[in-house]
């Protein structure tokens, strides 16, 4: 047992350690997140990533303060006759954006209705927007950022 | 990229052009690194003096929008000196013997003086590149974001063909793509022109096989492409769903961009923070961010590897995949009762082709990179490396066309726009991570100095800049850096908005805005100008 604990520092102090890839460019450097109680508290290289064999870059070693950041959003948020967002829940936000995009269809046709996917998600968003829109619709109108 | 990532170690003559490799790309730059270690010679096309040029052999300072003439003239010249792979060219491509001919009238003097750079170096470039046993070409946006970018693409694999540097080992034409995920979006068919895996959607075959597996026939016509379709909002488009896009701040002509978002009847915004864009939104719908989500991202190799969930999303932030399955349940749709990551992927995997050898468990090791045609095969390191997937390659009879906007009277400066290693694109990241804010804390014009004295203005003074688009108010930088005429900035700042200034026009076929180039005119301006500018600085 106490061999473990030994060998095994961050663990003492609480400290997680999880293999992921870098989220900014498309080099794709692998990652090792240090995480204690819910917070990442730093990102070390990983000497065996394909991608970069144990470099980093410095916003791959040190921007990751963002996903901790206040300015989050936490709630789902949908404006009212006010003009102004208001926080509500996910049934209500869910059901106003179906809601919309059915009244835009009945009021336009199907090809009023359009999907701007990301490449800064996973591919599991990327293949959902597109199903989405090709599924509720019927047509092509997706694109993602790859032309600005 | 055709060739993997640790082919860059291998190259004898590495070509570099349009691409800010190492502040863009900055681990892949320590890969070019080695080999320029192990003896190495790196030509880099671009114009300003950045990093890489510093590094390199043979620099060309080519004027910005010039690609394709600089191409077709060393192409003339690998012509006229005998350096193509004869062989290569008769066992692999076609069309070859007419574009022997072809490039005739393309003199290395006939670019000189389209490009600005001297014949001479043209020449060097043409006989470096065509005479290395191992060619390797890098390029980015710098070659992309043009009216012509497309014909750049086209002009580059010329080159390639021409002396068979390509299915080899150091070889190939490798575009560094840009975003971390922006391979996996477009493998994921978040396409107007094609189902996950690129299976056209003009393909009857295509169309027919995804009504058997969605339950709905899909137009056999192209959908527009996102430049379009913000063309078209609010006259025939009004609604639109945007995931994780800062679209006001990223695309071009922002004035159209927020006056498009604005005239739709629907807008709904998936995203981590509210950004300028999902200012604009009815309803805003909180995503979980980078580290509090499990899936997967595809690299510049086409490389498919795992992203792992590490932390809980805050509040009641919940990854993308859950929202728009839960969304289009709300609207009444089937197939779309997902309870994890997992069936979403290996869904993607059944439905495309180059994934097809791989699942959620294979995928787990980082081993593969596409195409993986069918169980037990090892992935496609190097592609092309036997034969063309489209049958033979072929030559393409590029031409060389002015941008969309030259310098003129009014406007006699050219601006061209990029990114700097320390922001991340519209910066609603890394802007938001302490340290990084501190490196760039706001955006520069970078102006060379005797341009500076010229317009009557110092280092550190605040200019405005205009184009036919739109104008703005900035800080210069003196560097030499910037060739004279041509300025620099990046589009990291939204409160700096450079793309008020920019999108003169669009690729014809890809619809990539000319970012990379537009027409400007510098003046100093008053200090009473500037004054409540700098109060709205301090308390941001
Ligand atoms: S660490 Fe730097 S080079 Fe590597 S993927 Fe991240 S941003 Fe790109």
């Amino acid at each position: 047992m106490q061999t473990k604990t030994l060998a095994d520092p961050l663990s003492r102090h609480g400290i997680r350690k999880v293999r992921t890839i870098c989220g900014y460019c498309g080099v794709g450097c692998a990652v090792d997140v240090l995480a204690r109680d819910n917070r990442i508290v730093a990102i070390h290289p990983a000497w065996d990533g394909p991608a970069n064999q144990g470099a980093l870059c410095i916003k791959g070693q040190f921007a990751y303060d963002y996903v901790h950041h206040p300015d989050r959003l936490t709630h789902p948020l949908v404006r009212g006759r006010d003009g102004r967002f208001h926080r509500v829940s996910w049934d209500e936000a869910l059901d106003a954006a179906a809601e919309g995009f059915l009244r835009v269809q009945a009021k336009y046709g199907r090809h009023a209705i359009y999907g701007v996917a990301s490449g800064r998600t996973p591919s599991e968003a990327n293949y959902l927007m597109q199903k989405f829109i090709r599924v509720a619709f019927g047509t092509n109108h997706i694109d993602n950022c790859s032309r600005a | 990229m055709s060739n993997p990532l640790a082919d860059m170690e291998k190259p004898d003559v590495i070509f570099c052009i349009g691409t800010n490799m190492t502040e863009a790309h900055p681990v892949a730059a320590t890969r070019l690194k080695k080999a320029l270690a192990r003896g190495a010679r790196l030509i880099v096309a671009d114009p300003r003096r950045i990093r890489l040029a510093e590094m390199a052999h043979l620099y060309l300072p080519i004027r910005v929008g010039s690609d394709t003439a600089l191409l077709l003239a060393m192409a003339h010249v690998i012509v006229r000196e005998e350096l193509y792979d004869l062989e290569f060219m008769e066992a692999r491509t076609e069309g070859w013997e007419a574009f022997l001919e072809y490039v005739q009238p393309f003199t290395p003097e006939w670019a000189a003086g389209i490009t600005q750079v001297p014949a001479a170096d043209i020449e060097r470039a043409a006989i470096w590149y065509g005479s290395a046993d191992r060619a390797a070409i890098y390029y980015t946006l710098g070659i992309t974001e043009h009216i012509c970018g497309v014909e750049n693409v086209q002009s580059l694999a010329n080159l390639a063909l021409l002396t068979g540097n390509v299915g080899r080992e150091g070889t190939g034409i490798n575009p560094m793509r840009g975003q971390n995920n922006i391979q996996g979006a477009g493998d994921a068919g978040a396409l107007p022109n094609n189902y996950p895996g690129f299976q056209p959607v003009t393909d009857p075959a295509n169309q027919a096989k995804f009504e058997q597996l969605y339950g709905r026939k899909i137009d056999l016509e192209k959908g527009p492409t996102k430049v379009q379709a913000l063309e078209m909002a609010g006259d025939t488009i009004f609604a639109m769903l945007i995931d994780g896009e800062n679209t006001v701040v990223s695309d071009p002509h922002q004035e159209h961009t927020v006056r498009a978002l604005k005239s739709l009847e629907h807008l709904v915004v998936i995203d981590i923070f509210l950004t300028e864009t999902a200012e604009l939104a009815h309803v805003v719908l909180p995503a979980a961010a980078w580290a509090e989500v499990d899936g997967h991202f595809t690299n510049t190799e086409r490389r498919i590897q795992r992203i792992r969930k590490v932390v809980d999303p805050p509040g009641q932030a919940r990854p993308d995949w859950w929202i728009i399955s839960q969304l289009a349940q709300r609207m009444g749709l089937e197939g779309f009762d997902y309870d994890s990551p997992v069936p979403v992927f290996n869904e993607l995997c059944r439905v495309s082709p180059i994934y097809q050898g791989i699942d959620w468990e294979l995928a787990d090791s980082g081993r593969y990179q596409w195409p993986i045609p069918y169980r037990g095969h090892p992935g496609t390191p190097r592609l092309h490396e036997g034969g063309f997937i489209n049958g033979r390659g072929k030559f393409t009879f590029t031409h060389y066309r002015d941008p969309a906007e030259v310098v003129d009277d009014q406007y006699p400066v050219w601006l061209t726009t990029g990114r700097r290693l320390e922001t991340y694109h519209t910066r609603t990241q890394t802007g938001r991570s302490l340290g990084m804010d501190y490196l760039v804390a706001e955006e520069f014009l970078e102006v060379h100095p005797e341009d500076l004295a010229a317009w009557g203005l110092e280092d550190g003074d605040w200019a405005r800049v205009s184009s036919r688009r739109g104008s703005l108010l900035i800080r210069v930088k003196a560097t030499r850096r910037s060739p004279r005429g041509t300025v620099f900035a990046s589009f990291a700042f939204s409160d700096r908005p450079i793309n008020v200034l920019t999108g003169s026009g669009y690729d014809p076929i890809t619809h990539t805005a000319e970012l990379k180039v537009c027409a400007v005119r510098v003046e100093a301006v008053a200090p009473e100008e500037v004054g409540p500018i700098q109060e709205t600085l301090a308390l941001a």
